[in-house]
């Protein structure tokens, strides 16, 4: 299996119904890592993939519902399915409020719990890609140089490179050349490929400060 | 209604003149009348003299009585004493004279006197009569209130009772309800288990190859789930049982004496007379004391429930005791209730079956329980009439191993 391959993580306190809800799971082919507490889920390693939860609510060291809360503020967005023994009204309000998938009560079908996993991964995998892209695009912005980074920045606010020149205190066709290499560098078709990439990474990277020209040149 | 009575009343006129004129009227009349009787017969007496005389103090009082006195002996004098028509009275005749006044004196003392007598016997008498007429009012109303006060009594306890059954019914049915939850979860784990094993087990066999592997072990992890399943039912039945009833040598009259008196109250409250026939003699039975009173008193309460919506005849409970065969007593409660519907009939010992609106369905269910641990049976009869009978058949003395 593939690093990311879609995986489920199922976190019961009960021996039985933890093996044998991975063992259904296991039954359609997909990634499974079972838990006995919270505790352990969270200490564990989680694969960089599409995922989801499949959660008693009824837990000895913190309950469902708690870690649900962590995970939210820890800002881990995992789609959450609950399993439990009774579900009382509020509960299940409180679960879907906080963004739960599935409320499943004790003892389910095998197919709704499938279903509900298999909603909850392919919610996950739009979320998964996502991610993946902006990584991707981090990575590629991170490996310009400072100089590369204030050319790109004054490309997408529509500056002509004699313009950036005149800016930066050097010469039009040394832009080119820099611009040459953004367009290499962040993998861009176009120029207007290359700004919508650059609004994409706005809200998650610090725009260098305007150098301006270098003194004494 | 507070009478008291005036002073003695002797309704004699108010009015002195009246009086005054009473007495000489009365004098004039006897002198009339004396005359008259004196043209017939020589020596006529003075009988009407003393009768104006008695007549005046009778209806006018002691002073008019006087005057008549006076009137009468002048009027004598003057009349008929000699000598005639003068107020001198000639020595012969003085003994006569005087022997009048002192009598029509005597007279007219007498009569007031008597008149008077009467007025204040008259008065004590209604005296006595008010007096006897308030003291019976206030007894009544003493009566009154104290009927008021017991009638207020008696409800407050009626209302004591319900709330205390209330009370003991929530009590019961919260302590029910997180014992319910508490097994329901204890339950539900391994059937959760049993469930999704079965489940995987059909993905596994079903997939291409089948992988026997994987599936054997769901299915083992069934047998096992459910092993777990009945064992936790085991514990709860272990946990309800842990006392051991208690073997004693019971009188079943005298049980159902007992449970008769408790249950009282509640067959007064549903207008239900209860009736005891209990068979002499009967030898005793080995049991659990409480266990048999809590299923008389139960079946008893459920005749008592089942009549409590008939009113067009008498509501009528009936716990007889009687000798079944040498060996077995019988002891039947018979209603004269709504009876048991046909569809219900084989339904009614299950555990959870009820057909009240906050019944647990678990009365008949346990009495049925606590009789066979005892050797015996519990069943039910339709009456020919209305309602039916729940009986139940316990072996005597000489058959249970104590």
């Amino acid at each position: 299996m593939k690093e990311s391959d879609p995986i489920v993580f199922v976190v019961d306190d009960d021996a039985a119904v933890r093996d044998a809800v991975k063992r259904l799971i296991a039954s359609v082919g997909l990634r499974v890592e079972a838990f006995g507490s919270t505790h352990e889920f969270l200490g564990g390693k989680r694969p960089d993939a599409p995922a989801c939860l499949v959660l008693d609510v009824r837990l000895p060291d913190a309950s469902g519902l708690e870690l649900q809360r962590e995970l939210s503020v820890a800002g881990i967005h995992i789609p959450i399915i609950f399993i439990t023994g009774h579900a009382d009204v509020p509960m299940t309000v409180q679960a879907m409020k906080a963004g739960a998938v599935e409320f499943l009560t004790k003892p389910f079908r095998g197919q709704e719990l499938l279903d509900a996993i298999q909603e909850a991964i392919a919610k996950d995998r739009l979320a998964w890609n996502e991610r993946a892209q902006m990584k991707e695009l981090r990575a590629r912005y991170d490996s310009l140089t400072a100089r590369e980074k204030e050319v790109l920045q004054l490309v997408a606010s529509g500056l002509l490179n004699k313009q950036i020149g005149a800016e930066l205190g050097t010469s039009e066709l040394t832009i080119k050349t820099h611009r040459g290499r953004v367009m290499q560098k962040m993998f861009a078709e176009s120029l207007a490929d290359l700004v919508r990439m650059f609004e994409r990474l706005k809200p998650s990277v610090v725009i260098p400060k305007q150098s301006g020209p270098p003194s004494g040149s | 209604m507070s009478v008291t009575a005036s002073t003695p009343e002797t309704h004699w006129p108010k009015s002195r003149t009246v009086r005054i004129g009473l007495a000489l009227s009365l004098v004039g009349l006897a002198l009339g009348l004396t005359v008259l009787l004196q043209s017939v017969v020589s020596t006529a007496g003075y009988i009407f003299f003393y009768a104006a005389v008695l007549a005046s103090a009778w209806f006018a009082g002691p002073w008019s009585g006087w005057v008549a006195v006076i009137l009468s002996a002048l009027a004598v004098q003057y009349f008929f004493i000699p000598p005639i028509h003068s107020f001198g009275v000639s020595r012969e005749f003085l003994p006569v004279f005087i022997e009048f006044a002192a009598s029509s004196a005597v007279v007219g003392w007498f009569s007031s006197w008597r008149k008077q007598a009467e007025a204040e016997l008259r008065y004590a008498r209604d005296e006595l009569q008010i007096r006897v007429d308030e003291r019976t009012a206030e007894l009544r109303h003493t009566n009154e209130q104290l009927l008021g006060e017991m009638a207020e009594r008696k409800r407050a306890e009626e209302a004591y009772y319900e709330a205390q059954a209330e009370l003991a019914r929530v009590t019961r049915m919260s302590a029910m309800g997180a014992l319910a939850a508490s097994i329901s979860h204890e339950v539900n784990q391994p059937l959760a288990a049993v469930v999704t094993s079965a489940d995987a087990c059909m993905m596994w066999l079903s997939s291409e190859p089948p992988n026997l592997e994987e599936a054997r072990a769901a299915v083992e992890c069934i047998a096992q789930q459910g092993t777990r399943a009945s064992d936790v039912i085991r514990h709860i039945r272990a946990m309800f049982t842990k006392r051991t009833p208690e073997r004693t040598r019971v009188q079943i009259n005298e049980l159902i004496r007992d449970v008769t008196a408790l249950i009282e109250a509640a067959a007064l409250r549903n207008q239900v007379a209860v009736e005891t026939e209990l068979a002499d003699g009967l030898p005793d039975t080995i049991g659990d004391r409480v266990q048999l009173q809590q299923v008389i008193v139960n079946l008893m309460l459920n005749g008592i429930e089942a009549m409590s919506n008939v009113t067009d005849r008498p509501r009528r409970l009936v716990i007889r005791s009687e000798m079944r065969n040498p060996d077995e007593v019988l002891v039947g409660v018979e209603d004269s209730g709504v009876g048991i519907a046909p569809e219900d009939e084989k339904r009614i010992f299950d555990a959870f079956f009820t057909t009240k609106d906050q019944g647990m369905g678990m009365g008949l269910s346990i009495s049925q329980s606590v009789i066979e641990a005892h050797g015996g049976r519990l069943w039910a009869t339709r009456n020919s009439d209305y309602g039916s009978t729940l009986q139940f058949a316990l072996p005597t003395d000489r058959h249970s191993t104590p």
